[in-house]
């Protein structure tokens, strides 16, 4: 596992290189993120760790074409994806992004299965393909037989596997967690934890988490401590994954 | 997104808010319903014209006069209409040919009108006479029920109209034509005395003193038919006559009572079959053109078509205006369900959705509530118009009705209307949906997504 990463450490799957995001609220200025600089590499996990408002969910957001930078880039996979239309960053997305969200965001009008295959649907994958696809990542995430349940007929934790279901079974590249288990108890978090990963290693996928929970940072290959737009401190986890290079752009300064 | 699935979402979206949707729908419903019926009535209008004046003659007639005198006597509804500038062209055959090449016009026929007095055994009656081309009569689609039509060549031989026959009557045993519709004799006989004296077969007391000076010829004449066209007027209580006949017998009365009778200023009337109604007025025009009066019961009918075609409007507005606030009820309701689903945007969008899938999703959603509300607009529409037919058709025929026939119907629904309205309802669906599917597609996919 270890020989099958280093191959791939040669290129970052996502160079972000000095960018800063700076929102304009009338008068003010509202610097989200000041300078960051950081290479992720496939099938890693990182974890961003930092306070309310220190400018996580923004890098996340820019990472995945939601956002554009104010300045500085973001390559992934080779494509510069602040430079896309909507209508390319929409098919970047399409095929390489996978969200799961803080409140799940399930359409509450859908079944658990039609909600999964949901992302499916907007690529036009037939029925018959998705609804297998669809399946096969219900039973990764343990919810066989939850087909017809809607999302208010489901717990919180039901739910969330619901939302890391729909996000993996387009077999993305990489998956963006945006505080997935902010609204649920500690030991549901464990479990969603626990699954999320295990998913992300089996197909060597690339997990991006975002979170304020220093024990989330436990299931992470590297966590990038985050406060007021600026890395802090990168701290990475296991010797296995030591030769990692990260570049640390920006200072305290 | 394949198509199939974006009627599905929008479907459910619907179905999720249901009084909504179906407060939407009846909107659309009433507005649909409200053009239907009152259009439907305009229609039924212009129907019982058309049926009240094919009673008062053949639509199908346009009936020429010359400029100077003639005419008169025949227009009985709408009136004859003028020449603009030329005047004194003569009724003549190489008039009646000229009118015959009209594109359109299927027959022509010189007219002359008398009234004479016929003849059967002890019964007599005195009866309209109409001289026309006798191989003319058949263009015109005169039909007999019984015995046969008048031929070319015919001479001393007549048709009657069918209700001519019932007026015969014995004058020894009455004073007048007591009409009862039943024929008291077979007027299908080959002895039949025709004359213009009016006095013919009555008892001597009645005559005035110097009448006896004048004295009228008596011609026999060949019953061989009796015309259908049983509702109409314009053939009913008429003898037909070979026109050359009716011209030397009211040539032989001006004779005998010493007047004048001008055989060279050309025919007093004309008639011109016109094949399709909706070339009378063309052919109507182009006969004034060549300086002649005309007069048609199509000149009546198309006053009292404008007529009908006004209230139609007046009522279409009414339904149009209806309809207008169905559209903004749907805006209304797209404009809600986007506010309302403004994070579930957010979400397909960050999960892949396509922007022109988003703006689709709600154009159809907006689709179907006009669909929808069509659907059961013309449902409703018919039912609503089966109603004014059968039981309200007493109440509502009193207040429409001033053609002066027997309305049968009052609401009658032409077979493209109801899928016109059913295109115009979604159409209005999608222009009402336009809007708010913009909208939708153009908000942000994060600052949707942040909206709680
Ligand atoms: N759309 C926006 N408009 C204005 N300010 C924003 C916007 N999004 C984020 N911010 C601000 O940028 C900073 C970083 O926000 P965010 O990235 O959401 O932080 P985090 O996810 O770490 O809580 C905050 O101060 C926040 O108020
Ligand atoms: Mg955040």
């Amino acid at each position: 596992m270890v020989d099958e990463k280093s191959a791939d450490l040669r290129k970052p799957l996502i160079e972000v290189k000095h960018v800063r995001k700076v929102y304009r609220m009338g008068e003010e200025k509202v610097v989200a993120l000041d300078d960051v600089s950081l290479d992720i590499y496939k099938g890693e996990i990182v974890c961003f760790l930092g306070t309310s408002g220190s400018g996580k969910s923004t890098f996340l957001n820019m990472v995945a074409g939601l956002e554009k930078p104010t300045k500085g880039e973001i390559i992934v996979g080779g494509v510069k994806v602040h430079k896309l239309n909507e209508e390319m960053v929409t098919l970047f997305r399409q095929k390489n992004v996978g969200f799961i969200f803080q409140s799940y965001n399930l359409l509450p009008m859908l079944t658990t299965l039609e909600n999964i295959s949901l992302p499916l649907v907007f690529r036009n994958v037939d029925k018959r393909k998705r609804d297998a696809m669809a399946k096969e990542a219900m039973r990764a995430v343990g919810l066989k037989g939850y087909e017809r349940r809607r999302p208010s007929q489901m717990s919180g934790g039901q739910q969330q596997r619901v939302g890391i279901a729909r996000a993996i079974v387009g077999k993305p590249k990489i998956i963006f967690a945006d505080e997935p288990t902010g609204n649920l108890d500690s030991h549901t978090t464990q479990e969603v934890m626990e699954i999320i990963v295990n998913m992300v290693r089996e197909n060597n996928q690339t997990l991006i988490i975002v979170t304020h929970d220093r024990t989330i940072s436990e299931y992470a290959d590297r966590v990038i401590t985050i406060q007021d737009g600026n890395i802090l401190g990168i701290e990475v986890k296991g010797v296995a994954k030591n030769p990692l290079k990260e570049s640390v752009g920006g200072s305290n300064g | 997104m394949n198509n199939l699935d974006i009627l599905g979402l929008s479907m459910r979206n619907l179905l999720r808010r249901k009084t909504r949707s179906i407060l939407a729908v009846t909107g659309v419903i009433i507005g649909i319903c409200a053009i239907i019926a009152t259009l439907s009535i305009g229609f039924g209008l212009q129907e019982s014209f058309r049926a009240s004046l094919e009673q008062w003659g053949n639509l199908h007639l346009v009936t020429v006069y010359p400029t100077s005198g003639g005419g008169g006597g025949y227009a009985v509804v709408g009136g004859g209409s003028g020449p603009q500038d030329k005047k004194n062209v003569k009724l003549d055959e190489k008039a009646l040919n000229a009118m015959e090449k009209i594109n359109g016009v299927s027959g022509v026929s010189p007219r002359e009108d008398t009234y004479l007095t016929f003849g059967i055994g002890k019964y007599i009656a005195s009866i309209s006479v109409i001289g026309v081309r006798p191989d003319m009569i058949e263009k015109f689609n005169y039909e007999v029920q019984e015995g046969r039509n008048l031929h070319a060549g015919d001479k001393n031989v007549l048709v009657f109209g069918n209700q001519t026959p019932g007026t015969f009557y014995n004058p020894r045993k009455s004073w007048g034509s007591s009409y009862s519709g039943k024929p008291v004799v077979d007027v299908i006989t080959d002895k039949i005395v025709v004359t213009a004296d009016w006095n013919y077969g009555q008892p001597q007391r009645n005559l005035p003193t110097d009448a006896n000076k004048v004295v009228y010829k008596e011609y026999t004449f060949k019953g061989v038919g009796i015309l259908a066209n049983a509702e109409n007027y314009e053939t009913a209580y008429n003898v037909y006559i070979p026109i050359d006949v009716v011209r030397k017998i009211n040539e032989d009365k001006a004779k005998a009572e010493k007047q004048r009778y001008d055989k060279t200023s050309g025919y007093r009337q004309a008639m011109v079959f016109v094949d399709n109604i909706e070339d009378v007025k063309r052919v109507s025009d182009t006969i004034r053109e060549m300086g002649f009066q005309t007069s048609s019961m199509n000149d009546a009918l198309e006053t009292m078509q404008n007529q009908a075609r006004m209230i139609q409007m007046i009522l279409g507005g009414i339904g149009a205006i209806s309809l207008l606030v169905a559209a903004l009820g749907i805006t209304n309701t797209m404009i809600m369900s986007i506010y309302e689903r403004t994070k579930e945007i957010g979400v397909m969008k960050v999960i892949g959705a396509n922007l022109p899938d988003i703006r689709k999703l709600f154009l159809v959603e907006a689709a179907i509530i006009g669909f929808v509300g069509g659907l059961a607009g013309i449902g409703l529409s018919y039912l609503l118009s089966l109603l004014m037919n059968t039981a309200l058709l007493p109440a509502l025929s009193s207040i429409l009705n001033s053609g002066g026939g027997e309305v049968t119907r009052i609401s009658i629904i032409p077979l493209w209307l109801p899928l016109a309205a059913l295109g115009f309802s979604t159409a209005i669906g999608v222009l009402s949906g336009y809007s708010p599917a913009r909208r939708a597609m153009n908000m942000s996919a994060l600052e949707s997504l942040r909206n709680e």
